[in-house]
This record gives structure tokens, C-alpha cells and sequence, in this order.
């Protein structure tokens, strides 16, 4: 064993360095998002900018810690860091309610969101679940188990409720799908069922959760743009719907991807990729068809309901409110953005964007840098993800392999929510933007998340197996 | 199974969502610009700030127009705490009830605007804007107010500035302000409810020049409306800029002791400068103190009361009031007798009293004294030489020829049409022509003998006083006259350009001798009937006039300019139903002469006279039968 040489020597700097840039970028942001005239000082401790600062420091020492402990506890431990975890999510449904939420433990300003950690406790006891499984030999009991170390805590989150964190677990189904660990059991029991079907597999139990995946978020893209009242407008007086500018998005990217995969894939495969293509084309057609127009043939109440959920109308809490303000925020930046400091709308003192500091902190930041900042934003996040991939494959143990992809489906999920609510692609459900929105629990976890995997990556060569 | 591949799935994945919201980002906000709009409607706001009005100047530097601070009692429905509704009526002067009334209107009236979207009117009331509780209050008002604000806490007093008078006259000239009306605040951008407009006079023609440049302030504010910070660093913000002082012919004293002349009396007194057209003076009577209409509160007040007046306060009877010129006419026939040469200066003709009446006077032998006597058969037969010259066999079409070569001279001299003069409300007056008697009697069915009249400037001849003012004018420049106008100079720039053209009458200079000589005589030789209008230190040329009229005893008419070498002043006196022009309008212009001319007033005697008189209730007399 080398593992006492160094601490930090086989850390992945690319990932270490990612995060460093995010967590120095969030502050500044932070500083002018919530900045006070009256209190200048960026370490002024009764400001926002001051505490997450605090927070900041609090969580680069707690990844101290984790690289001080050797990273076999993780495997080790898996179960009763779970049901910690899961023991103060059932303490904190016995809390008086903040906002309408039993999500907080602690006093003040100063308490923890035991669901935000609750994704480290899931991710640690997946990993050490499916490690533990063989892929070839799944059955019935398998999928229910790991299922279950999903859902339980998703309905403990749901009675908070907490709708954000909800639906930031459905990230884990995805690695779930990437182990192999598919609804196929399930689906082949009752297949199977009728007489004369011997199936071993099929398809769509294999690959429901990318597909409903898809399908929801074709969905939700349909009926967003669908009811989009700024309408194209074609040649002369012919208004083009937002459902034909969906269609057009999707018949270009099947032609980009069409492109790519042909210059890319072999000669004897070229039949095939065009065959999926032209399928995945037509589909993704029919499915945005037929929710649009099963949307519009709703009744009104029933429609109602959907559009206050998608935040497209006006209801006494101002859904719509929120995402036309964050919306005028960030369209608002222009190519270079208003410059640090210069919000006019996103910045906290104006609080035309409410939650501009936790989450809506993109605004500001769009507001601000433009499309430039923007730009930089989503290229971050998506180095950060592929990064993470790359670690994920290069592990020898399957432990540490589902672990780096349950953290960068965490990721991926909170970058595509909170994101895509910012500029109108999303619901409106409050999840924070990772290390970029204020607030201590989503800082915390989200360090501690990347520490472990980054303590686990350095120490994949200690793993035999 | 093959789980491999499956990495590229969740890259795709990633490649998928990451792209997309980078096009979506690119065209929100680079290609789109509605959202930039959108962001400008949340969170900019423009504050308009108006400057004060430019002041206004006579011709000797004073202020005759100027502004005074007043001060708004404003409330912020969000401040106010712990209101104690009788104790703050008491503080002004009001009932509870009347309290609680003005905040249900601020509520329901303040603000209201039309949606341009929808078209309706919409109340946009909001407890965090300040409103004007109560409007222009006075400086003393406030001073007793003030002190005891700081127990109604979401009240504060607020300056803003309106109009002043210090000389208290000159009401007719200079107009008065007024809020907008709906009509004006739709027709131009410039205004918004609550803001003056001028409504008469000056302040109505001028008000272009005098309301200025409303400054532009861009600001940041809250969700709650408050102001944050000015926008950009203030780089797109614009300066309030004040009108331009408008410069004014006229002499406010001069103007003042016209009006104090006038008191008690109907009619007006119109004074130009000759050389420039500048209207020196122009008093109508009865008259009022234009401090009474400043402000809401005065102008409800006081403007139904002036409404009301049977004096016609209001009406601005120097440009408006259409008299009959009576004697003063005269003049122009002879002008027009010389220039076409039917008469020469030593034409002299009986006083027959056989077609029109005169009184007794030695005959005329000479046209200097036709003038001094103001004899009527003279200028009768004047008049028939100019309208029936015989180039036409048929009397009837040499009447009409004839006719129509005086119509000619006389629409030279700017009579019968509108001055284009910076004043509104005025009007032309009336010069026949053939056409107007052929609408009247037929064709070729009139002659001399039908429209005699008119020679002695009665019948159908209608002028205005300031255009008989402009008649002296024209004399004494010996045939040429400047439109007549009060504004001398707009800042610095001078007058409006129609203002700086020359208008040549149609008579020769040198005909204007005798003319002018027969005007002296009037007031200076034996017979001459207005001796009372003599100045001392200066030569008087006028004439008078006795307008016989329908309404009731004739109008006192004078016509004069001074001193006859270099002249100063020109000026038309109309004193209606006071007889005789030599009686009250002669002395009353020579009283304006020399208050113009040595600023100073010696005949104290004179001047008291006129002062005290009282015109406004003589007896009509019965109408006179032509």
C-alpha cells in the first residue's frame, strides 16, 4: 500500500479544478446578486455573500476530511450512512413547517436540508448495492431492492414536501440503466405470462428509462413552446405555432445527428443509423403531436392544472410571475451582459426575480456576463459532467463506477432543472444551481458528492477488484 | 448484454440538453429583443422632470410674467400610521369628512390611465407612490402646515412652481395656465395629466418656446417601485431645460396706467411702437389681476365669476371687437382721394349737411382742415370722386370699379383680414367690395349714392382697434407698418420671422403730408376737435372719432400718434357708448403719450378726471334712425 505518500497525488486535477473555479465563480456571484450598499465588506457575516463564504470554507474543510479518511469506509459503511441519513429525514417531518416545507433542521438561518444529503446516503448504499449484484443474474428481487433504495427516501421527500429534490432522484434510475439493472425482470414476468412467449429480454424494458426520459422532456418542451404566445411569424401574416418551431428543432438535430453518425460509423452500419434515425425522427414527431394536441383538447380545468405545474399561467403565487421576470433577466444580458454588479432586474435589491440568490441565481449571472457568462455556465457544466464520465470508466471497481455516475446524474439533473427554468425550458421547481446558488445544505452536499468521488478515483489502484 | 454502450446514451444525453439550452440561451438573448424590452418594463423606470416655464420680459427688463414656488402636500398611503382624521382637518382648515372624501378620490381618480392594449381606463392607484393631497398651497399656507407634519407621518410637503404677476395687469395679454385636458394629452406626447398648458394670450401662442425641455431621468427600481439608482450611471439621462425668456415689446407700466385709465369704463387702448410694429400697450376694459388664475383652485374659483361678468372681462376686446371706425376713417379716404388724384391738398368742399349730417364748423377749404374739422359732406364728396370716377358710362359699374380700387387700398393698410400677430382669439373685421354689396342689393343695382356711409366709416365698415391702431402707425411711418406683435425677441433669436417683414400701403409717402398736418391741426388749431389729447413737450397728431353703433350712445374714438417729428407712439382709444371722441378718448391717449414719452404724468388734473369717470352705466340713447 502507497496510499501514505500523498494524500493528493493521484487526484484528478481536471475535476479538483472544475470545482474550484465554480465554487470562486459562485461567490463572486452571490457578492452581486445579494450585494448590500450599506454592508460593501464580501466578508460581512450578516450578509449572504458573508455566509456563503462560511459555507464555502466549511465545505472545502469538510473535503479535507474526506481525504484524510481512507475511502474504503464508504463500501464499508454504506448502510448505516444511509439510514443516518435516512433517520433525519423522518426527524424532520416532525419540524414546524418553513414556507410550507418540513425540509429544515437547525436553528435559523444556520439549519441543514437532510434531503440534500440524503442523495449522498442513496448514491454510497446504489453503489454498494449493485456491486454486490450480478448483472447476468438479475431477477425480480434485484430490481425491487435497488428500486427501493431509491423510492423510500422519494416518499419521505414528497411528504415534505420538497417537489425539486423529488425529482432530482429520478437521476439515480439512469444509473440504474447504465449498470444494466433494467425494469426487463419485471416486464418479462408478465410478457412471459402469455402462452407460447419465451422472451429473455425486450427492449423497452430495457431501455424504458432513457425513453421516458425523452419522452418527458419532449413533453414538457412541446407544451412550453406549444403555448408560447410570441409566435414565429412566416413570410407574410402566416403565424407559425410553437409546436411547428418544436417540430423544426427536431427534424435539425436528426439531420445533424444523421450527419455526424454517418461520418462517423462504418460503411455496413450507415443502412442501419439512417433506419434509427428516420425512426427516432418519426417518433419523437408523434409523441410531440400527440401531446400538443391531446393538451389542446384538455378540458379547460384540466389544462389549467397542467399550465400552473409548467408555470405558463398566472395563479395567486405567480408562478408565471417568476419565470417571465427570470426569463426578461436573463434575455436581458445581451451578447456581453450588463457588466458585474449592473443587474437591473435579477439583482437582489431590485427583487423583481424573487429567489434570485438561491433559485434563480442564474439570472443575475446571465443578466450580467450575457451570453458570453452563459456560455461559460453550461461549458463548465458539461466539462464537469464529461469529466466525471471519464472517471466513472476508468474504475476497476463497479462501486466507484456507480458511484461517479449517480454524482454526475446529480449533477446533470440539477444543471438541466434549474437551468431549463431559468430560460423558460422547465417547470419551475426549486432546486439549486450546483455551487453557484446560496445556501449551505446544497454547498455542503454537493462538495462533500464531488470530494468522495474525487478521494475514490485517487484511490482506484488500491482496488483489486 | 452489452452495457458499454450505454455511456454514450447518457452522453448523448448531456451533449442533448447542453446544446439545446445553449441555442435557446443565443437567441434569448442575442438574437431576441423582446426580452430586453420586457427587462426595460420591469425594471426601468423614466422620470420625467419638468422644468419651470420661461419668463417673461417687457421692453424695459422687467418681469411681467415670472414663476413663484408653491408647494403640494403629498401622501404615501404605505407611511401612514396611526392618522388622526380630525386633528388633520383641523390642521387644514378642512372637515373630517372633506379628509376622507379626497382620500377615496386619490384612490378611485389619481393615476388613471388608458391602457393602450385593452383601451380601457384603468386606475393604477398604488399605496407605495406619493399623491398631491392637496394642491398649490401657498407659502404661508405651508409655513402654518409644515411644522406639524411630523406628527401624520406619509405626509410631507412637496415644491412646485407656478405663474406670477408682480404688476397685476396685463391679463388679457398674457393669458393664464391650466391642467391639461385629456384631448391635449392624447393629441401631444409631450404632456401628462397633471402637467400647465397656456390657455390664452402669450402663454397659449408661445407655449412651444415657454414650456421647455422636459428632462429624462432613468432610473432602477424595485419590485416596489422604489428608485434604486440611476440607470447606466445616468448616461442616457437628459437635463430639464427652461423655455427661452420671451422678450416683449410692451411697456408694463405704460400698460398698468392704461388700465388704470380704464377703469370703470368698456373698451380698450391699443399703443404700437411705429418703427417695429411692437405692441407697446394693449388694454382691454374691463380688466382683471391674472394672479386670480393661478392654480386649480383660483381658476375653478374665479374663472366661472369672470365668465359670468357682464363687463365681458374675458373677451379680448382689442382684437375682437369689431367697431365702426366712425371719423377716423377719413383719413384713409383722403389718402386714398390724393393718391388717386381726385382731390389735391387744397381741395376744398362746402358742408351741405344735405346727404349726411355734420356739425357747425366754417366750410373746408382745404384738405388739412376737412381733417381738423371732420367734416362729413367734405369727405362725402371725397369719397364720391374716389368710388363714381366716371371711367364706366353706367353709374352703377363705375360705382362697382370704383368700389373695388378703394377695397383695394384700404385691404393694403391690413384691414379686413386677420394680423397674423402672436395672440389668438382675433378677428378681421369687415371692408366691403362690389361682390359683398352685390350679395347684399343685386348687381349693378347700387351705387355711390347707396353705400355713402361707409365714407364716414359707418355702415358695413368694421375694424378692430388694434387695426386702427395699426392705421396711426401706418401714418406716421408715412406708409408702411410691421405686423403687430408683442414678442420682440425668443431668448436671443429675435422675433418670429413674419415679424421682420416690411408691408408697403398703397399710397405714396409724400401723400401723407397734408394728412398728417390736418391731424395736427385737430388737436392744436381753433376747431380742432381734440385739443384735449395735447401733450405738453410733444406735437399730438390724432383724430377723432364717434362711432354711431347699434348698441346703444356712440363709442369715444381716438386715433393718434406723437411726437409728430420722430414718432414714438401710435395709438387707437375706443371708449365704448361714452359719445363724443373728443370728450373722453382724446384726453385718454394723450395721457398714454405722455406716460409713454416722459414716463411721467403732469397733468395730474387731466388724469384724475379720467380716473374717476365713470362710463359704464350712461343711458343709451335712443337708436338713431339713418
Amino acid at each position: 500500500m502507497r496510499r501514505e505518500d500523498s494524500l493528493t497525488q493521484h487526484v484528478d486535477w481536471w475535476l479538483l479544478s472544475i470545482v474550484i473555479i465554480m465554487l470562486g465563480m459562485g461567490i463572486a456571484n452571490v457578492y452581486s446578486a445579494a450585494y448590500n450598499p450599506d454592508h460593501p465588506n464580501i466578508f460581512d457575516f450578516s450578509q449572504k455573500y458573508g455566509k456563503q463564504i462560511m459555507w464555502v470554507g466549511i465545505s472545502i474543510f469538510l473535503g479535507f476530511l474526506v481525504f484524510l479518511i481512507d475511502s474504503d469506509i464508504y463500501r464499508k459503511f454504506a448502510l448505516p450512512i444511509y439510514l443516518f441519513c435516512f433517520s433525519l429525514l423522518i426527524v424532520v417531518l416532525f419540524t414546524p413547517p418553513i414556507n410550507g416545507a418540513r425540509a429544515w433542521l437547525g436553528i435559523g438561518s444556520l439549519g441543514i436540508q437532510p434531503a440534500e444529503f440524503m442523495k449522498i446516503g442513496t448514491a454510497i448504499l446504489l453503489s454498494r448495492y449493485i456491486s454486490t449484484v450480478n448483472v447476468k443474474n438479475q431477477n425480480v428481487q434485484t430490481v425491487l431492492v435497488a428500486l427501493a433504495i431509491v423510492m423510500v427516501p422519494m416518499v419521505l421527500i414528497l411528504l415534505q414536501p420538497d417537489a425539486g429534490t423529488f425529482v432530482v432522484f429520478t437521476s439515480f434510475f439512469f444509473v440504474l440503466y447504465r449498470e444494466g439493472i433494467t425494469f426487463d425482470p419485471l416486464v418479462l414476468k408478465v410478457v412471459n405470462l402469455i402462452p407460447g412467449v419465451r422472451f429473455k429480454d425486450t427492449w423497452v424494458g430495457s431501455h424504458f428509462i432513457p425513453i421516458l426520459f425523452y419522452v418527458v422532456f419532449l413533453s414538457i418542451v412541446t407544451l412550453l413552446m406549444g403555448s408560447n404566445k410570441y409566435e414565429f411569424t412566416f413570410m407574410r401574416g402566416v403565424l407559425i405555432p410553437g409546436f411547428y418551431g418544436v417540430v423544426t428543432v427536431i427534424t435539425v438535430i436528426a439531420l445533424i445527428a444523421y450527419l455526424v453518425l454517418r461520418w462517423i460509423s462504418s460503411k455496413r452500419d450507415q443502412r442501419r443509423v439512417l433506419l434509427i434515425i428516420i425512426s427516432g425522427w418519426l417518433l419523437s414527431i408523434a409523441v410531440s403531436a400527440t401531446v400538443n394536441f391531446s393538451f389542446s383538447s384538455l378540458a379547460p380545468h384540466q389544462k389549467d392544472r397542467i399550465e400552473l405545474v409548467l408555470g405558463l399561467r398566472k395563479d395567486d403565487d405567480g408562478k408565471d410571475y417568476n419565470r417571465n421576470r427570470a426569463m426578461a433577466a436573463v434575455g436581458s444580458g445581451g451578447l456581453f451582459g450588463k457588466g458585474y454588479k449592473k443587474a437591473s432586474v435579477a439583482s437582489v435589491r431590485s427583487n423583481h426575480v424573487p429567489e434570485s440568490e438561491t433559485d434563480f441565481i442564474f439570472c443575475p449571472l446571465a443578466e450580467e456576463w450575457g451570453f458570453m457568462g452563459s456560455l461559460v455556465i453550461v461549458f463548465l457544466f458539461m466539462g464537469m459532467l464529461f469529466r466525471i464520465i471519464v472517471i466513472a470508466e476508468r474504475q476497476r471497481s463497479t462501486f466507484n463506477r456507480v458511484y461517479a455516475y449517480c454524482v454526475a446524474m446529480i449533477v446533470f439533473y440539477h444543471f438541466a432543472v434549474n437551468i431549463g427554468m431559468n430560460i423558460g425550458l422547465a417547470p419551475v421547481i426549486g432546486i439549486p444551481l450546483p455551487f453557484f446558488s446560496y445556501g449551505g445544505s446544497s454547498l455542503m452536499s454537493f462538495s462533500m458528492l464531488l470530494f468522495i468521488l474525487l478521494k475514490l478515483d485517487s484511490q482506484r489502484r488500491d482496488v483489486l477488484f | 448484454m452489452n452495457l458499454d454502450g450505454r455511456k454514450y446514451v447518457i452522453l448523448v444525453f448531456f451533449i442533448l440538453v447542453g446544446s439545446i439550452y445553449l441555442i435557446r440561451l443565443f437567441f434569448m438573448q442575442v438574437v431576441d429583443d423582446s426580452w430586453k424590452l420586457r427587462a426595460q418594463e420591469i425594471a426601468e423606470k423614466r422620470k420625467e422632470i419638468t422644468p419651470p416655464r420661461g419668463i417673461v420680459f417687457d421692453r424695459r427688463n422687467k418681469k411681467v410674467v415670472t414663476n413663484r414656488s408653491y408647494y403640494n402636500l403629498m401622501m404615501k398611503e404605505e407611511e401612514i400610521h396611526d392618522f388622526d382624521t380630525v386633528a388633520f382637518a383641523k390642521l387644514v382648515g378642512w372637515t373630517p369628512q372633506e379628509v376622507k372624501d379626497r382620500f377615496y378620490q386619490i384612490k378611485k381618480g389619481e393615476g388613471k390611465y388608458r391602457n393602450p392594449n385593452t383601451g380601457k381606463l384603468q386606475a393604477n392607484y398604488q399605496k407605495q407612490r406619493p399623491y398631491p393631497f392637496i394642491k398649490e398651497l401657498t407659502n404661508d399656507e405651508i409655513t402654518r402646515i409644515a411644522p406639524h407634519l411630523e406628527r401624520f407621518p406619509g405626509f410631507y410637503e412637496d415644491l412646485t412652481s407656478m405663474r406670477s404677476y408682480p404688476f397685476s395687469g396685463g391679463a388679457n395679454i398674457f393669458g393664464y395656465l391650466n391642467e391639461v385636458s385629456k384631448e391635449e394629452i392624447e393629441e401631444d406626447r409631450f404632456y401628462r395629466p397633471g402637467d400647465q398648458i397656456g390657455r390664452a394670450g402669450i402663454e397659449r401662442y408661445y407655449e412651444k418656446q415657454l414650456r421647455g425641455q422636459k428632462g429624462i431621468k432613468y432610473i432602477v427600481t424595485s419590485a416596489l417601485n422604489n428608485a434604486i439608482e440611476s440607470y447606466a450611471g445616468g448616461k442616457y439621462d437628459t437635463l430639464a431645460e427652461q423655455g427661452p425668456a420671451l422678450h416683449l415689446g410692451l411697456d408694463i407700466q405704460l400698460q398698468v396706467y392704461g388700465e388704470k385709465l380704464m377703469q370703470n369704463k368698456r373698451g380698450c387702448i391699443v399703443a404700437i411702437e411705429p418703427k417695429t410694429g411692437e405692441i407697446l400697450a394693449l388694454v382691454s376694459a374691463p380688466s382683471f389681476d391674472p394672479n386670480i388664475l393661478v392654480g386649480r383652485r383660483n381658476i375653478g374659483k374665479n374663472y366661472p365669476k369672470l365668465l359670468l361678468d357682464e363687463g365681458k372681462p374675458l373677451y379680448p376686446r382689442p382684437l375682437a371687437a369689431e367697431y365702426p371706425p366712425g371719423s377716423i376713417f377719413k383719413l384713409l379716404q383722403s389718402l386714398i382721394g390724393l393718391q388717386e388724384g381726385v382731390i389735391t391738398p387744397e381741395s376744398g368742399f362746402p358742408c351741405t349737411k344735405s346727404m349726411v349730417g355734420c356739425h357747425n364748423h366754417p366750410n373746408a377749404t382745404n384738405l388739412p382742415d376737412g381733417i381738423k374739422n371732420s367734416c362729413n359732406p367734405y369727405f362725402y364728396y371725397v369719397m364720391r370722386r374716389i368710388i363714381q370716377q366716371g371711367k364706366k358710362k353706367s353709374i352703377f359699374e363705375d360705382a362697382e370699379l370704383g368700389l373695388n380700387e378703394w377695397y383695394d387700398y384700404i385691404m393694403s393698410f391690413g384691414l379686413g383680414s386677420q394680423f397674423e400677430t402672436d395672440v389668438t382669439g382675433m378677428r378681421s373685421g369687415l371692408i366691403p367690395n362690389s361682390a359683398y354689396y352685390d350679395k347684399w342689393y343685386g348687381h349693378n343695382t347700387w351705387a355711390f349714392s347707396t353705400i355713402r356711409s361707409i365714407s364716414i366709416g359707418q355702415g358695413e365698415v368694421k375694424v378692430t382697434p388694434l387695426q386702427m391702431a395699426n392705421i396711426a402707425a401706418i401714418i406716421a411711418n408715412k406708409g408702411w407698418y410691421y405686423t403687430p406683435h408683442f414678442v420682440r425677441s425668443i431668448g436671443n433669436k429675435g422675433p418670429l420671422p413674419q415679424f421682420k417683414t416690411v408691408h408697403k400701403t398703397k399710397i405714396d409717402a409724400a401723400n401723407f403730408e397734408p394728412i398728417i398736418e390736418g391731424m395736427r391741426r385737430v388737436c392744436y388749431e381753433a376747431g380742432g376737435t381734440g385739443k384735449r389729447a395735447v401733450v405738453e413737450g410733444v406735437t399730438v397728431c390724432g383724430k377723432t372719432g364717434t362711432a354711431q353703433n347699434p348698441h346703444g350712445e356712440d363709442h369715444s374714438v381716438f386715433l393718434a400718434f406723437a411726437p409728430m417729428e420722430n414718432p414714438k407712439i401710435a395709438i387707437a382709444v375706443f371708449i365704448e357708448n361714452a359719445g363724443f371722441g373728443g370728450v373722453w378718448a382724446a384726453p385718454t391717449a394723450g395721457l398714454m403719450i405722455d406716460k409713454y414719452i416722459h414716463r411721467q404724468v403732469k397733468d395730474k388734473a387731466k388724469e384724475q378726471m379720467i380716473v374717476s369717470a365713470n362710463l359704464l352705466n350712461i343711458k343709451a340713447k335712443p337708436k338713431k334712425k339713418k
